[in-house]
């Protein structure tokens, strides 16, 4: 193994353990838990359309889950290590600005893709005691989730390199707010003044456009997705993410240690 | 380290250091608090952007990783993984590096030496603060290095631990290492070191043997003395 990935091996290794012991972590898992199974008694009270509830409500959860974890773990990942002086420890040795901002990335996708597959197999068993089977179609919605947390995980690291963890988890809300509602945005203002539509088109651009990442709706109706469209989202995902984790290497060094 | 300066906007934190540490000895840096002695030391360990000046390790640039295969560096009151345990975090620190590669037993006799060995599979977050000053001791060893900077090392350590830690250095500069340690525990500086270094407000007053420098007075009465003359 070369160095590089040697590196960024040790620090996401380092980061998972981290993250996967927070007890906070497990409180929100536990919290995910109790709302799985909300969804059956629901499902149990919806008159014939228990599949459908349980089917739309769970994968809702999963993914609010998935966002909370996300971006309450992500936003503080590179500012503790500067406020608390721990990276001290690991610049001090054979190791880069990158090395350090990477390992933390893959590690953080670690522990959330762990929790994120825990919810997913209370869903599926969910999903099969109620008589759907297996729920292959499902997995592919999950996937394009933890694409998506993937996106959200380089944005909170990027901005963890130089706002407090409260502030990045306001603009990580932000984002995800804004990253989904970009299309209903743009038609907003499509009769709008001209440089309202072009602040929209610019917004549009440059924010990522969480909504490629929903098929939700898609995978409860059943719905064809084409390989061609997930080949896309991955390709948007890794492009965005990869923008955004050079941006904050390059922030990073610039910092005052 | 040649001219080495380090400004923050106007202020300058160090200001124009020359100096030159001998191979295998002990050098101690000194001063007053906010002297500059941190902020020189992770300049050495390359951590802090230079502002003007250099530093070289054998003549290389401490900020090359090869250079840092060989430096161990031990932060002042340092913080911690939390939900690491002792030996977990020594072997991600050793993970880190390339040219040794360390086996478990080791990490193990790194904690034996440091005198953390019962308490190995702890989680970091129960630790007391002199077992996280010997951790934090332990982890600048996990290379054999050849230069070894400490800032602080002997801060919270109660009498034996101190007797303890000042024993390893011994034993390390004997094996060969350099060592160079910021302190403001002054009886202990005289103990250990052959030279030293003496900060106020980011200038070097003194560099030199410690004999040349006490001239048959304890270092405490010749250090305040000099301190209180430029006060």
């Amino acid at each position: 193994m070369n160095t590089f990935v040697h590196n960024i091996f040790a620090i996401s290794k380092n980061t998972f353990k981290e993250t996967i012991r927070n007890k906070i972590l497990y409180g929100i898992l536990i919290f995910a838990l109790a709302y799985m199974l909300f969804t059956l008694f629901l499902g149990t009270i919806s008159l014939g359309e228990d599949l459908h509830v349980i089917r739309s409500l769970g994968l809702a959860g999963i993914y609010l889950f998935g966002v909370i974890i996300t971006v309450f773990l992500g936003s503080s990942l590179i500012y503790k290590e500067i406020e608390r002086k721990t990276l001290y420890f690991v610049l001090s040795k054979p190791v880069s600005h990158a090395h350090l901002v990477l390992g933390k990335f893959f590690g953080l996708l670690a522990s959330v893709s762990v929790s994120t597959a825990g919810m997913a197999v209370i869903y599926l068993i969910a999903v099969a005691f109620k008589g759907g089977g297996f729920d292959a179609l499902a997995l592919l919605a999950i996937l394009y989730q933890l694409l998506e947390m993937a996106l959200l995980i380089a944005l909170t690291i990027f901005f963890s390199t130089f706002s407090q963890p409260l502030m990045s988890t306001l603009y990580a809300v932000l984002v995800v707010y804004i990253g989904h509602s970009l299309d209903l945005l743009v038609n907003a203002v499509a009769n709008g003044s001209t440089t309202m539509r072009y602040v929209v088109r610019g917004i549009y651009y440059t924010l990522p456009n969480l909504a490629k990442f929903d098929i939700r709706n898609l995978v409860i109706y059943d719905a064809h997705i084409a390989l061609t469209q997930t080949l896309l989202v991955i390709a948007y995902a890794f492009v965005y993410a990869a923008a955004l984790l050079y941006m904050a290497v390059f922030l990073f060094a610039k910092r005052e240690l | 380290m040649r001219n080495l300066t380090k400004s923050f906007g106007a202020y300058k934190a160090v200001d124009h250091i020359s100096l030159t540490i001998k191979k295998g000895s002990i050098f101690g840096f000194l001063g007053p608090n906010g002297a500059g002695k941190t902020t020189t030391m992770k300049m050495l360990v390359g951590l802090a952007h230079v502002t003007k000046g250099t530093v070289r390790i054998e003549g290389k640039d401490p900020a090359e990783h090869a250079t840092r295969e060989r430096i161990g560096f031990m932060p002042e009151s340092p913080y911690f993984y939390d939900h690491l345990t002792g030996h977990e975090f020594l072997a991600f620190c050793g993970d880190l590096f390339h040219t040794k590669r360390n086996t478990d037993n080791d990490y193990l006799d790194i904690l034996k030496k440091v005198g953390i060995f019962e308490a190995r599979n702890y989680m970091i977050k129960n630790y007391s603060k002199g077992m996280k000053q010997r951790l934090a001791f332990a982890q600048a060893l996990v290379n054999d290095p050849d230069y070894i900077f400490l800032d602080e090392p002997l801060d919270g350590l109660d009498p034996i631990g101190r007797r303890e830690l000042k024993k390893i250095i011994t034993s390390l500069n004997r094996e060969g290492a350099t060592i160079f340690f910021n302190s403001h525990i002054l009886f202990d500086t005289e103990e250990l070191c052959d030279e030293i270094g003496i900060l106020h407000r980011g200038a070097l007053l003194y560099a030199g043997p410690i004999r040349d420098f006490t001239k048959g007075r304890s270092l405490e009465e010749r250090f305040v003395a000099s301190i209180e003359q430029l006060s």
